[in-house]
């Protein structure tokens, strides 16, 4: 009896108490989001001198290229994860926002928002091309249609980037809103943080519309989200064109960033670090997805920094094939988080999250 | 000058054929799509490099630890990654076989290091002209076995009993474990098949190439291979693995050397788009 009222009572408690954990971590989020990018360019915290070790070896640079993942990271996870399509096709969108953006900017010398609006008009377009097959394809077979148009958008990238470019890859203008010129690692982190959150922000609301529900529900059983009336045609087609839009857009946001891109940036592997980054993330958990990209991006710099302390015939074998080995761990962490994680870091985090909350009686 | 195209499509394609035979055993038996399948090829070719430079073993003891060692591997899969994956998200055992081959790749770089390595074996070498057409012998030694190979493979599936329940299991696992049907051998033997397969076009591959890493991207046309052919259907595998052969060096010769992987993939595309069942696959029904 006491305990079922102990239960009423932190039922009614928790809204308010949660609410109250939930903006002090998004203002801790916040404080930290915009002191990093200083820490790490000062290599200094409050005035302390950091050492690279204590800075795990990370660069802003780095971070910069991290945000850049998680946007498509982000839009991957919203196609798969939250529409039920599994593309393996992601590259090619990125490709696809390079190759618009080497000729909207490169070639015709219009500016950097142009080109990355005209990127993501480009995204939509191929990325409704890209999901034609799934009208007609399920499961497998369209995970395979996917392939088949990242090996054509590829060879097209490499004939564009041959045709008007050199072989060793594209340049790109330095980029620039309006007045504020993107040329340094902290003016970037800034551009890039805002794009992050107004994707996440975007997405995230975009699944709590009526055409987002559907969505999931087209996920969760096609049938039957037909059977209620959703065009499931249609919706797949809309959930492919934003998700490939994003991704174009991103594609060319790290072409500008990289400022010289070459076809060969986008390949198989490339697609795969975002499969890869969703599913350690969490499949259908925007916030997870942050976190995949996150993990993905940092950890091999985070490994390496590390290795050379370690005892000597080790150190020369992490010395010998330092790459090799960060693709090992990785590749071992993935089917680790696969086999005992089925949901990700976000099932994880979930998980903690009843471990630590007061247990009512069952 | 199309004969020899044509000779050299067919044997390469033989090749690609029995990898995909290989896939296509495993993807009928556990329903995995196995895209670490290029990487047990490799496998294959680096087990063999091994007996032979490393050990210095005859070949026909290198070629038998080879088979020995590439099924191994395929039931070591089965039990460690695939089996603790029944029954998941098909994306979930999709992504588990990528991160196998990312695995084998660096593991493979670390222990042999990421030069390739001349394959030296004591297969014929030399080129017979016969009149203005060159075959080389390698080709048609590679053709020849890949044949056999798939010659017994189907005789086993055919007439042999464990054939047969390999078969059944196949078809239905429930009905195949009501029977009495020990499923975890059945399928723990496809897998096994399917890396031997692997392993013997990867043999020829690095013989025919260098072995090195890459090879795994010419072992993954194996995918297209299948599913032009038909998913589920043996035959489909290796009429797909020729086709993609002899596509791939057509488009090579007459179009341009770079152009090979478009043009199959475009053909994929097409097949999904108009006869998603492949050539001789059959039929889904019901497809949600």
């Amino acid at each position: 009896m006491s305990d079922a009222s102990a239960l009423v009572a932190v039922r009614a408690r928790s809204p308010v108490w949660r609410r109250l954990v939930r903006v002090a971590l998004g203002v801790g989020l916040l404080a930290v989001a915009l002191y990093l990018p200083f820490v790490l360019t000062d290599r200094a915290a409050f005035g302390y001198r950091l050492s690279n070790v204590q800075l795990l070896n990370l660069g802003l640079s780095q971070i910069d290229l991290m945000l850049i993942a998680m946007l498509g990271a982000l839009s991957l996870n919203f196609l798969t994860g939250c529409a039920g399509l599994i593309s393996i096709g992601h590259a090619a969108f990125y490709a696809t926002g390079a190759m618009t953006a080497a000729i909207v900017g490169s070639l015709w010398g219009w500016p950097f928002p142009v080109a990355l609006l005209a990127a993501a008009l480009m995204g939509a377009i191929a990325g409704v091309l890209a999901g034609l097959p799934s009208l007609r394809v399920r499961g497998l077979y369209f995970v395979l249609s996917t392939l088949a148009v990242h090996h054509v958008v590829a060879y097209i990238f490499l004939q564009v980037q041959v045709r008007w470019f050199d072989v060793s890859g594209v340049p790109y203008n330095p980029a620039a809103l309006g007045g504020f010129a993107l040329n340094t690692p902290l003016r970037w982190y800034f551009f890039l943080l805002a794009a992050v959150a107004l994707v996440y922000w975007g997405l995230r609301n975009s699944l709590d519309t009526r055409e987002g529900r559907a969505m999931r529900a087209m996920r969760d059983h096609e049938l039957a989200a037909q059977a209620s009336g959703v065009d499931v045609r249609v919706l797949r087609l809309k959930a492919f064109a934003l998700s490939s839009a994003i991704a174009s857009s991103a594609g060319a946001t790290q072409a500008y960033f990289m400022t010289n891109i070459s076809s060969e940036a986008f390949g198989l592997d490339f697609a795969i670090q975002f499969i890869a980054m969703i599913i350690i993330g969490g499949l259908g958990s925007l916030t997870g997805s942050l976190f995949g990209a996150a993990i993905w991006l940092l950890l091999p710099s985070v490994i390496a920094g590390f290795a050379p302390q370690g005892a000597g015939a080790v150190a020369a074998l992490v010395a010998a094939h330092k790459p090799q080995l960060v693709q090992l761990i990785f590749g071992l962490l993935v089917i680790v988080l696969l086999i005992f994680a089925p949901g990700g870091v976000a099932s994880l985090g979930r998980r903690l999250g009843a471990l630590l909350a007061p247990r009512g009686p069952r | 000058m199309l004969a020899q195209v044509l000779f050299s499509g067919v044997a390469l394609g033989s090749l690609y054929g029995l990898v995909a035979l290989g896939f296509a055993t495993v993807f009928k038996a556990t329903e995995v799509f196995n895209f670490a399948q290029g990487m047990l090829a490799v496998c294959g070719a680096y087990f063999a490099s091994a007996a032979l430079s490393t050990f210095d073993w005859p070949f026909p003891a290198a070629v038998a630890f080879m088979a020995a060692a590439s099924a191994g591997l395929g039931v070591a899969i089965y039990g460690v990654l695939i089996q603790p994956l029944s029954g998941r998200s098909m994306l979930a055992v999709i992504m588990v076989t990528i991160a196998l081959s990312i695995v084998l790749h660096s593991a493979i770089e670390i222990v042999f290091g990421s030069q390739g390595r001349t394959l030296v074996t004591p297969l014929p070498t030399g080129v017979l002209t016969w009149g203005s057409l060159r075959i080389s012998e390698l080709h048609l030694t590679a053709a020849a076995v890949a044949w056999v190979c798939m010659g017994l493979f189907a005789a086993f599936f055919r007439f042999t009993s464990l054939g047969l329940l390999m078969r059944a299991t196949a078809d239905s696992h429930e009905a195949a474990l009501v029977s009495g049907v020990n499923v975890n051998a059945m399928n723990r033997l496809a897998w096994a098949i399917g890396s031997l397969l692997a392993a013997i076009g990867g043999l020829f591959l690095g013989q025919l190439q260098i072995v090195s890493t890459d090879l795994e991207s010419i072992g993954l046309l194996a995918l297209p291979a299948v599913v032009i052919g038909g998913l589920q259907s043996i035959p489909g595998a290796i009429v797909g693995g020729v086709l993609v052969g002899v596509i791939e060096q057509l488009a090579a010769f007459y179009i341009a050397p770079e152009s090979t992987e478009i043009v199959i993939y475009a053909l994929l595309l097409l097949i999904l788009l108009v006869r998603p069942w492949g050539l001789f696959g059959e039929r889904e029904l019901g497809r949600v």
